[in-house]
This record gives structure tokens, sequence and C-alpha cells, in this order.
């Protein structure tokens, strides 16, 4: 018999932004997020208060996965921000941060909700016609002879990360490492169409962080007993290699639904096994020397491999097989039927490896772009950290290669975008404002509140209570100590800008960012010894900071937007 | 679903405090004399008795999310040395007061975090010019003598018994094989018969032995002369303002020789000594485990050019407590537990060698391997009036027998468990299963009997079965007759596996006891693996100490010193400020260590207050900072300052002072952790607790709670 209840009523509230616990929450957010912002950035414990697994991140990607925000305001804007972050690895923070600014300084404006998203659209295609414009000055082209470039852009991310707790050296071990990690997944044979390979990455946890290495190939975790019962190889044609991924473990699980009948006489499991053993007299014929399987191969099977000179490994798992397929050229095998002979792959040879207190298989690929980077740290925690920001940077490397530039980091990129937004509304509100039907003074504020927002993204990167300046030539970031903001002579306690492009020598005058500075154009041409010479840089990705531009502002933008929150109560 | 976030550094850091409460509860495990504690649990009033960091962790609620990181960094120094834990945790507690007293004078953290971490880095690179390089140690047991005492101390593994199959040796043991029977009975309970060593080796044996170790020095002599010494690479023999150690460096291979109480360490018993920590009763187990694998590999590959490599995994422990600490002994083989009815089974097999198969999985019907699933829609149907269901057990006992029989086995040494009717039925037919026997008893049996281990007794052919393997009691029958089991060692012709038993008159202390051999036993593998040690007895931190005073007031005194202090955003107001709190910040550190020092000497009681311990560490620091150069002021007071540390009056003789030694990587490693907890906590400024209910946290909790 079933039961009716009667639907609860939806529930509707209007003007979601409005309410001051949207308000506080958002702020509480923003206050987490940005205190987490660059290399002197906080981290934070994450933890579920029963016991669990503790996180210590300051990283977006680990952050968003584990908050659990209620509001669907916190929603949008979390979940926009994991998008980007899932697409393009680099500036989650970023973009989460300049979203909330964003809302937070309209919110403090008289504008309708549609002038100003009107108004952060335009604002917005400023920026990003600006940053693809070759005139753009806080833009480098790569240079693809150096790996200058790169180091930098990997050591920019590597450093942002503190809870890595890199030292200085270990830092440079681990940026040469992504490098050349990077480096062997590009084929050496290009064709029309180039396709990176993988790099994977291996735990070994508890080792020095300088004990990490990068190999070509794949490494397949093995117990010392397995290892010690593989055969030295002679051949040197290579190895002819089986892959499954189908079980090899002599049991049933296909069976189906329903119940199956036996008489007692009739073993099932000595028939599977007949039939396994069918499978190796076949493999064995067609002079497989080695038999890879993504699960268990039973030992009976595994006994008779050996005895015939064929190695077998078991228990590969899932995430290797599809690299395993790439480096041996061998299609998976899912049935125990007969085997058709072109899914045999081959491999140059195998070898085993021993890393600390763990054990592989090295797989030698005759040639492909599969590498492993074999990644230690002292604990779980740092560990984690690591690996994140390793993915984060060989995919900013994949980006970098198919965008060739790199945008200024360290705040100047920030500070000089915002400082070209005001020059332009300064100087061409007219036209732009014919063009838009809206008033000079609406412009002129919905500037100002889309500038500072984009400043104090880069005043962010400040957690001591120093002060953020601003130079009227470059429109670059200067920090100097909170109480020598008022000194004057600047020059002096000044070294150089956040990005290192500068230095403080030059005939330069800085104003205090939070201050009102007067418009100014930014110097629109970089010295050619830039380009030549980024080693020292702090740079960003340009594709990922460019993304996170634009996602932050049309989130905000969908979230000034909302005037409605239907909850359904049910 | 709520969550809160919780600002954790208001006005004092609550993780900071946090760690140094936790910390706090170690100190007392710091040093050679070790108080040990009683954990009570307060509801079921159960008791444990420990004297370990890592067995007191197991013992404190660690829930909170500090412990939980100083747990995981306790338990990560544990897994990969398995020592060097207590000086973790107690620098963990030293320097999170550093570190707070540093935020309490308003130094940014982002400098505080640069700082510390250079400072050790720099502390490290210091520290080398205290390694002492361990060479050819094995080399002055080549004379008679020793090798006597290796062959006490080899054959004694059975105590009651002189059966010279405990040598493990079994050419030895045909030449006695007529006089093993009437030995048999001749047991004391001295356990101090191995005085006789003539029944150990005949003459001709022993010639042989001197010749393999003949090679094997030579061997080793060569190696030594073809390896520089690390300390060549000191950045402080190329010290312009230290001429004493320039000169060293120069006739760097001569010096050496001329000065060998100084630098090198080329005596495994000095090494054993120096490791020991106090711990004399453990280490010589340790010390006698090693030598015996070393002796064991030497005559079996007596043309075996690779140098010695001490096998850890080869060693086991086997408690037995109850019986008094002198008979406690290392022997060749494995020596394992079976109940009381195998004893007439054990006393007919103990005469002659037997086959041996070894089960990787449980010995059992029902089992199946790893990765099988067992099906649950397959149904067996029976005719009616045949066998019944539950003779499934029954046949596969019948079918493993014959497999037992066929193949001849007498021993089945099974990783997992033994069904007990299949146990019981082999007894009757004279065959002896051990269960839950370690992978590495069986990888070492495979390696000396050539069997090969099986998952199913069905897998079983000729080429599987071992051979050559004997079994004796390892203690007297009638002796213990309290517990139901008693201990027989199982042994094979060349077996590269150490039984260590452990015996202890109150088994409150057994695990205890266990744990104290065992780190006895890893300074002793990490120093010969990594053939160096570190001067120990407070040297190291010592240096340590007085070279971070020195940093600071070079820093003080040039100002701008660029070399110490990397802020990864170099373009920071910090980084041009950090020369203003360098000093500070590396005194603290510093703070850290001369905490540890007087910690140690207050728990060895050489200095009852703590205000005389700090006296006398300033005094030496003082005089080493005076001296130019700490590490040479260090070696040549070596004396002085180890017998201030660690004994109470200093003697006249300060040359009979023995030295003091310390394992180099796992050393680091620990000071590396340990900071690394620290400066983690001390980045941390909020705490996020996932999935909280609001109700869930009491008022008390919720002071400084936000929740979004």
């Amino acid at each position: 018999m079933s039961r009716l209840e009667a639907k609860k009523p939806s529930l509707c509230k209007t003007e979601p932004l409005t309410s001051e616990k949207v308000r506080s929450t958002l702020s509480v957010l923003k206050g987490v997020i940005a205190s987490c912002y660059g290399p002197s950035g906080r981290l934070k414990q994450l933890h579920n208060g029963l016991g669990g697994c503790v996180y210590t991140t300051s990283q977006s990607s680990a952050l968003l996965r584990n908050l659990s925000v209620t509001h669907p305001v916190l929603k949008i804007l979390t979940s926009s921000v994991q998008n980007h972050v899932s697409c393009f690895s680099d500036c989650g923070l970023f973009t989460a941060i300049l979203c909330c600014n964003l809302i937070e300084n309209i919110q403090r404006l008289d504008l309708t909700p549609a002038t100003a998203i009107k108004l952060n659209k335009y604002l917005l295609s400023l920026c990003t016609s600006y940053l693809k414009s070759e005139a753009c000055s806080c833009r480098i082209p790569v240079d693809f002879r150096s790996t200058h470039t790169f180091l930098s852009l990997v050591h920019s991310i590597l450093t942002s990360k503190p809870a890595c707790m890199l030292t200085r050296k270990e830092t440079d071990h681990i940026g040469a490492l992504i490098l050349k990690a990077f480096l062997l997944t590009i084929p050496e044979s290009t064709e029309e169409r180039m396709v990176l390979g993988k790099s994977i990455i291996v735990p070994l946890k508890g080792q020095r962080v300088t004990d990490s290495t990068v190999l070509p190939g794949l490494l397949i975790e093995a117990s010392e007993v397995q290892l010690r019962r593989l055969l030295p190889t002679q051949k040197a044609s290579g190895l002819r290699v089986a892959l499954f991924c189908t079980s090899l473990s002599g049991d049933f699980s296909n069976a189906g639904e329903g119940v199956v009948v036996a008489h007692y006489q009739v073993s099932l499991e000595n028939a599977v096994l007949e039939q396994l053993l069918n499978l190796g007299r076949r493999l064995v014929t067609d002079h497989v020397d080695l038999v890879l399987c993504q699960k268990v191969i039973h030992p009976s099977l595994k006994q008779f491999f050996s005895e015939r000179h064929v190695m077998a490994i078991d228990r590969v798992g899932v995430t290797l097989m599809e690299s395993l397929s790439k480096v041996t050229g061998a299609t998976p095998i899912g049935s125990l039927n007969p085997i058709v002979s072109t899914t045999y792959g081959s491999v140059k040879d195998v070898c085993s490896a021993r890393f600390g207190s763990k054990h592989f298989f090295h797989l030698l690929p005759n040639e492909a772009t599969v590498c492993t980077l074999l990644l230690c740290s002292r604990n779980d925690t740092a560990w984690e950290e690591l690996k994140l920001t390793c993915q984060t940077a060989m995919h900013v490397l994949q980006l970098t290669i198919k965008e060739p530039w790199v945008l200024l980091g360290g705040g100047c990129t920030e500070t000089h975008l915002a400082a070209y937004v005001r020059h332009k509304v300064h100087h061409e509100a007219e036209a732009i404002v014919r063009d838009d039907g809206c008033t000079q003074a609406k412009l002129h504020v919905a500037a100002e509140a889309f500038c500072s927002a984009l400043e104090s993204v880069a005043g962010s990167l400040e957690h001591d209570g120093g002060e953020i300046l601003i130079d009227t030539k470059y429109g670059h970031l200067w920090s100097c100590q909170a109480d020598s903001a008022s000194v004057g002579n600047w020059s002096d306690t000044l070294s150089r800008c956040g990005c290192g492009l500068y230095n403080s020598q030059e005939e330069l005058s800085w104003s205090v960012l939070r201050s009102t500075y007067h418009p100014f154009a930014p110097q629109t041409c970089l010295p050619q010894a830039a380009l030549g010479s980024a080693s020292n840089l702090t740079v960003d990705c340009f594709t990922a900071k460019l993304s996170g531009l634009q996602v932050a502002v049309e989130t905000a933008n969908l979230i000034l937007d909302l005037s409605y929150v239907i909850e359904d109560k049910n | 679903m709520e969550m809160a976030c919780r600002v954790i550094n208001r006005r004092r850091h609550v993780g900071l405090q946090q760690l140094l409460s936790f910390a706090q509860t170690g100190r007392s495990f710091l040093g050679p004399v070790k108080a040990t504690k009683f954990i009570t649990d307060a509801e079921c009033h159960e008791s444990v008795l420990i004297s370990s960091t890592v067995r007191l962790l197991e013992g404190l609620d660690l829930t909170c999310a500090v412990g939980h990181l100083l747990n995981e960094a306790v338990q990560a120094q544990n897994n990969t040395y398995k020592i060097g834990t207590s000086t973790l945790l107690f620098l963990v507690g030293a320097w999170s007061r550093a570190v707070e007293d540093c935020l309490h004078l308003g130094i940014p953290t982002t400098v505080i975090v640069s700082v510390m971490s250079e400072g050790l880095n720099s502390c490290i690179e210091a520290v080398v010019s205290l390694q002492v390089p361990i060479h050819n140690v094995f080399d002055h047991m080549d004379n008679t003598s020793t090798v006597y005492k290796l062959e006490t101390v080899n054959a004694t593994l059975c105590p009651f018994l002189q059966d010279p199959s405990g040598s493990g040796l079994l050419q030895e043991k045909r030449d006695f094989k007529d006089a093993t029977s009437p030995l048999l009975s001749t047991y004391s309970l001295s356990g101090r018969h191995a005085e006789s060593p003539k029944f150990f080796k005949p003459q001709n044996n022993l010639e042989t032995e001197k010749n393999t170790l003949q090679v094997l020095k030579n061997n080793l002599y060569t190696d030594s002369f073809c390896k520089k010494s690390a300390l060549a690479h000191s950045r402080h023999f190329n010290r312009t303002d230290n001429s004493h150690w320039i000169s060293r460096h120069d006739g760097f291979l001569e010096q050496l020789e001329s000065t060998p109480k100084v630098l090198r360490c080329n005596d495994f018993g000095e090494l054993a000594v120096g490791l020991s920590h106090g711990d004399h009763s453990s280490m010589a187990l340790a010390k006698a485990a090693v030598r015996l694998q070393w002796q064991s590999l030497c005559l079996q590959q007596a043309n075996w050019m690779a140098p010695f490599m001490f096998d850890i995994s080869r060693l086991l422990t086997c408690c037995i407590p109850g019986l008094p600490e002198t008979f406690s002994r290392v022997g060749l083989g494995y020596v394992t537990f079976v109940t009381m009815s195998s004893i007439t089974l054990i006393k007919e097999l103990q005469d002659q060698p037997f086959r041996v198969i070894l089960i990787e999985g449980d010995l059992t019907e029902s089992y199946r391997h790893l990765g099988f699933n067992k099906s649950v829609n397959i149904k067996t149907k029976l005719d009616s009036g045949e066998l019944s269901e539950d003779s499934a057990e029954e046949l596969w006992t019948n079918h493993v027998l014959q497999v037992l029989i066929q193949f001849n086995v007498t021993l089945i040494l099974v990783q997992g468990s033994v069904s007990e009717h299949l146990t019981e039925k082999c007894m009757h037919s004279k065959r002896l299963v051990i269960g839950a026997v370690n992978g590495s008893v069986l990888q070492a049996f495979a390696e000396a009997t050539r069997a090969v281990p099986v998952a199913y007794v069905t897998q079983v052919n000729e080429d599987c079965v071992g051979s050559g393997v004997s079994v004796t009691f390892w203690m007297s029958p009638h002796d213990i007759n309290r517990s139901n089991r008693i201990a027989i060692l199982l042994t094979a012709e060349g077996i590269n596996l150490i039984t260590a038993v452990l015996t202890s008159p109150a088994s409150a202390q057994m695990e205890t006891k266990e744990d104290r051999f065992w780190s006895c036993v890893y300074r002793l593998y990490h120093a010969l693996k990594e053939e160096k040690v570190f001067l120990g007895g407070g040297a190291v931190e010592f240096l340590c100490l007085s070279h971070l005073q020195i940093l600071a007031e070079q820093s003080l005194n040039r100002g701008n010193h660029a070399c110490l202090g990397w802020l990864p955003d170099s373009s920071s107001w910090m980084a041009s400020s950090l020369s203003v709190y360098r000093p500070t910040v590396l005194k603290s550190l510093a703070g850290g260590w001369h905490e540890f020092l007087s910690a140690i000497m207050c728990n060895t009681a050489t200095h009852p207050s703590a205000v005389e311990a700090r006296t006398f560490i300033q005094q030496h620091v003082q005089n080493a900072i005076d001296s130019g150069s700490p590490s040479s002021y260090i070696l040549s007071e070596y004396s002085k300052l180890s017998s201030g540390v660690f004994h109470s009056g200093i003697s006249d003789n300060l040359e009979l002072v023995p030295r003091v030694y310390d394992t180099v990587t796992p050393k680091i490693e620990a000071w590396r952790r340990a900071l690394d907890v620290v400066l983690l906590v001390l980045q941390t400024d909020s705490e996020i607790i996932t999935g909280l209910v609001h109700t869930e946290m009491n008022s008390q909790e919720l002071d400084g709670v936000l929740f979004l």
C-alpha cells in the first residue's frame, strides 16, 4: 500500500544578495580563499572533525573540493571556479577572489544589475582584447630555444604552494624534474597533429624530496617476492606483450542472474582453470614473453607461465591500463576467447627497480611518450599537495605550448591591467558612452569598482601587514613595509617589482594602491632585456589567467543577476 | 550539512600550543636513560607499560587536526627509519615554543619559515664535519679468538641443547651425527654451556674460514681506498680561516691513518658500543645478529666479491616471556612455537633432514587466492544417498594428505592460517604443519631448500618441494609446562635467516625489550648502509647550537648577509627586512637545540637541575665560539663534552670515556620532519571542519567559529 504525502511548498526568496547572511558568508568565504593566495599564503586544515583524514592545503582545487557550502549563491561561485580549475588547473584562487571582490564592490554602488552587468562585460572585453593584442606589455612571448621561461613558470607555481614544504634546493630539483617529465611526453616525430603523451606520478612517501626522479616508461609496483621471480631476459628484439583487462583469477563473476545448479561431481573451478590454461598454452605458442593483467592471475596459471619462461605481472590496476596500452601498443584483451595476434604489443625490456622501500617492475618502451615521475615527500600531507602542484605545473606547460605567452606574475598583471582600464575609461569615456547609452558617471563608478577588484586581488598577496604600491610608469606592483609607506624615499626601501622585471633604481614614482591615483597610461612596450632573460621573473600561465578573468567576471554577473532563489523543500 | 571555519591564530597560535603539549609527554624518552610510562584506559582500567614515542602516540588521543599531523610525521619517520622518533617529538615541542616566541616578537610568519628552514639546512651542512666514516669494520674479526666467540654466539641458539645442528652447518652435523643422540639428553639449566668450543668446528674448517676472511678483507681494503670519504667534500675543510682542517684536507688519507682516533671507526665492536646508547644487552644481541649474517654469507660464498650488505628482512624476533634475560640469544634458523601435542613428533623428526613445501595462502578448504570472487548463485546438486555436504572438507583433507605422501613432504610452512582438522591428520601421519609464517621466512627457506612457494597444495610438483630441513627443540620439552606451547628451531643448510630469541622474566616488559632490540638493529643497519656515523653524545646538537649562534652574530654584525634565508617571493618587502629579523629567529632555532641538550642532561641525571645544565652548555658554547672553529673545538674537547652530558663524575682519564655514535640520515630526517610539522602548523591560520551539524558543537567550542 502506498502512502501519499502532501508536497511542501517551495520556498522563494527575493534579492538573495541583499540578505545580511549571504553577505557575511560570502565575506567569510572570501577571507578563507584570499588568505591562501600567493607564496606567503596561509594554509588551511581541512577535516571532518571526527578523526578522519586532515588535508593541509592552500590550493583552490583541494580547498573547494572539500568545502561543503549550503547557499545557492556560494554554490554558483564554487562550482564555476571548480569548473575553471578542472579545465586549466591554475589560477583558481585568482578567479574566486576576483569574483568575490566584484560582487562586493558592485553591491556598494547605486547601479541597477542590468547596467552593472553591461558595463562589466564591456570592461572585461577591454581587458581581454588588450591581453591578446600585440601592444600588451604584461605578456611575454615564450622563447622555445631555451628553458628559461618554462622553468620560471614551473618555479612560480611551486613557490606559490607553501604547503609543499620545499626548500630552495628542493624547489629547483622538482622544477627541473617537472620540465624533464614534460619534455619526455613530447613525441619526437611531428606528424600532422601532435599528441602529447602522459606522465604518471608514482608516490614514494617517507623519502626525501630530492630522491624524486623521472624515468622513461612505466613503473608497476610489485612485492619483493614477485621481483625475485623475474627472469632475466636475453631477447634482443624486444618482448612480446599480451595485455589483459579481464580478470584471470579463475572465478565466475560473470555468471549473470539466477542460480546455476551444478552436479557435485562437476567442478566449475577446475573447468574455468582448464580454460585459463588453454589460454596460457595459446599465449605460449604465440611466443608471448610478458603477460600483463589489470586484475588477478590464477596462481596455477602463473606457475604455468613461469615454468615456460613467460613473465606474468598481475594486479596492475585500472589507472595504468591506458598508459600500458600506449607504451606497448597492445590492445587490452577483455575475454578468455581465442586471441587475435594483432592485439599483442611489445616492449624493449622489463627490469626490476628499487626505490626506498618499494619495489617496481620497470617497463622500458621501444619508443613512446609515456614517462613516470617518482615523487617523494617526507609526509603524506606534503605529498598530496606536491602531487597536485606537479599536475598543475605539467598541465600549465601543455597550455603554454598551445598559446606561447606568459603573463607577468606577482600581482603586476593585475595592477597593470587596472591602470590600463582606468586610463582607457578616463580618456575615451565619451566614445564608450556613445555606443553603450549610459551616463559617463555610471561608467566611471563601474570602472572604479572593476579596477579596485583587480587591484585588491593583487593586494591579497600580502599577508603580513605590508603595504602595496603601484608605480606610475609601468603600473607594476611593489611591496614595502607598512611603517615605511609614509616615509617617501621609496626608491631606497623598494628593491624589485612583484614580477621582478623592474628595479627601483629607475626614475619612478609610486603611489599607495589603496589610495586613488591619477590615471596614467602605463608604458606599453616591454624592454628587450626582459624578453631575453625571463629566468628570474615570476610569471603566470597566460591561458589559465585569461580564462580565470573571464570566469570571474561572468560568474559575478550571473550572481548579480539573481533575483529569486526558489528552493524545493521536498 | 554545515561547515565551520575556525581561526586558529588569533592571539596565541592554538596549533603550536597543541603541538607543544603533545610533545611534552615524550620528554622522558630522550637520551640513554628512558623513564617508562603507564598509559591507563580510564574506562576499562587496562594499562600498558611504554617507553617509546611510537607506543606513546599509539596510546594518546590524537583526533584533533594538529595531533593527526604530528602522528603522521612520527609514523612516517618510524616507517622509514624505525629510529629517531623521540628526537622528532622533542624537537617539535622545542621548536613550537621557539616559533611562538618569534610570533610574540612580531616577526612575520613568512620570515620565520624561511629563516628557520634555511638555518636548519645550514646546520645540516655544518654537521658533516662530525661524520665518522666506517671502514672495514669486519676486519678485526679474522683472528681466531673472535671466530670462536662468534661461533659461540652462533651455536648457542638452543640454550639447553648442545645439538650442533643448531649451528646451521649440515656438514658438521654429519660429522657429529653419531654424537648427536647422547648429547640430546645433556642439557643444563645454566644456559652457559658454550664455553666448550670443541664441538663447533673441526680445525680444517676454521682454516678455510680464515682464508675466506682474508679474501674478504683484501677486498674491503681496496674498496676503502677507492672511496674518498664524504668528509673531503665538506665545506669546512675548504674554509680559509681554518688552517688546521685545510692541512688535513691536503693529506687526507695519510692524516686519517695517523689519527684514527679522531675521524674514523673501523672496529665493529667499537661501532656497536657507540651506537648502543646505553642499552648494552640489546646491542650485544643486535651485534651478534649482524656478525652472524656476515659470517654465514662469507662461508657460503667464498669468492663472492660484493661488499656485505646487512639484509634486515632476514632477521626475526621471537619473544618468550617468563625466562630469565640471560636466555636471550641469536642464531641461524627459524624459531617458532608449536603446541605441546607436537612434542613426540618433533622428537622423532629431529634426527634426519626432511622435505618441505611452502604455501603462500591459507591452508584451508575454503581458501581462494586474492581476487577470486566466490559466486553466490552456484549451487551444487547432490544425488540422493550420496556424499553429504560436510564431507567437502574431508575430501579436501584427504587430497592434501595424498599430495604430501606422494611427494614425501614432512614439513609444511604456511603463510596464512591452517585448517585444524588437517593439522591433526598430518600429525597422525608424522607431518608438521606450521601456520602464520612470515613471508621473508618462506623466502629464506625457498632459497636454502630450493622449494618454490605455491598458493594451493594442488600446484605442488617435484620442483616445488624443498629438501634438507631439520628441526630441534629450542628449549627442553620438560622445562616449560605452564604455557601450552614450546619453541622449536627449524633450519636448513646455508639458510640466510636469523632469529633473535628475546626472553624476559616480566611479560609486561617484553614489548619494550623487543622495541629496544629493533632500535639497536636499525641503528647498526643504517650505520653500515651509509658507511658513516655522527659523533654522538650531543656533539652534533652542540655543533648546531654553536653554529647557529655564530650565524646569528655574523648577521648582526655584517647586516645584510644574503646567503641565509630565502623567500619564495624575492620582491616582497620581507626579503629586504630579513636581515633585521634573522638573528632573533636563528637564536630561537638554536634555543631548540639548547633545550634538547639540557633535557638529555636532566634525564641522565648528570645535572640534576636545568639551570646547572644550561650553565654547562652555555659555557662550552661560548668556548666553542671563541675558539673560532666549533667543530674542531668539539673534536678536541669531545671527551669532556660527552662525559659532561652523559656521565656524572668526569673521570680523571678522559681517554677512557667511550665514544658515542649516532646514525646520520635518520637523525637529520628527524630534524627536518620536526621542523616541517612546526612550520606547517605555523602557516596554518584556520581549521575548516566539514560535514558538521550546528548543534554538534557545544557553546565553548563555538567561540571564534564562523559558519559558511
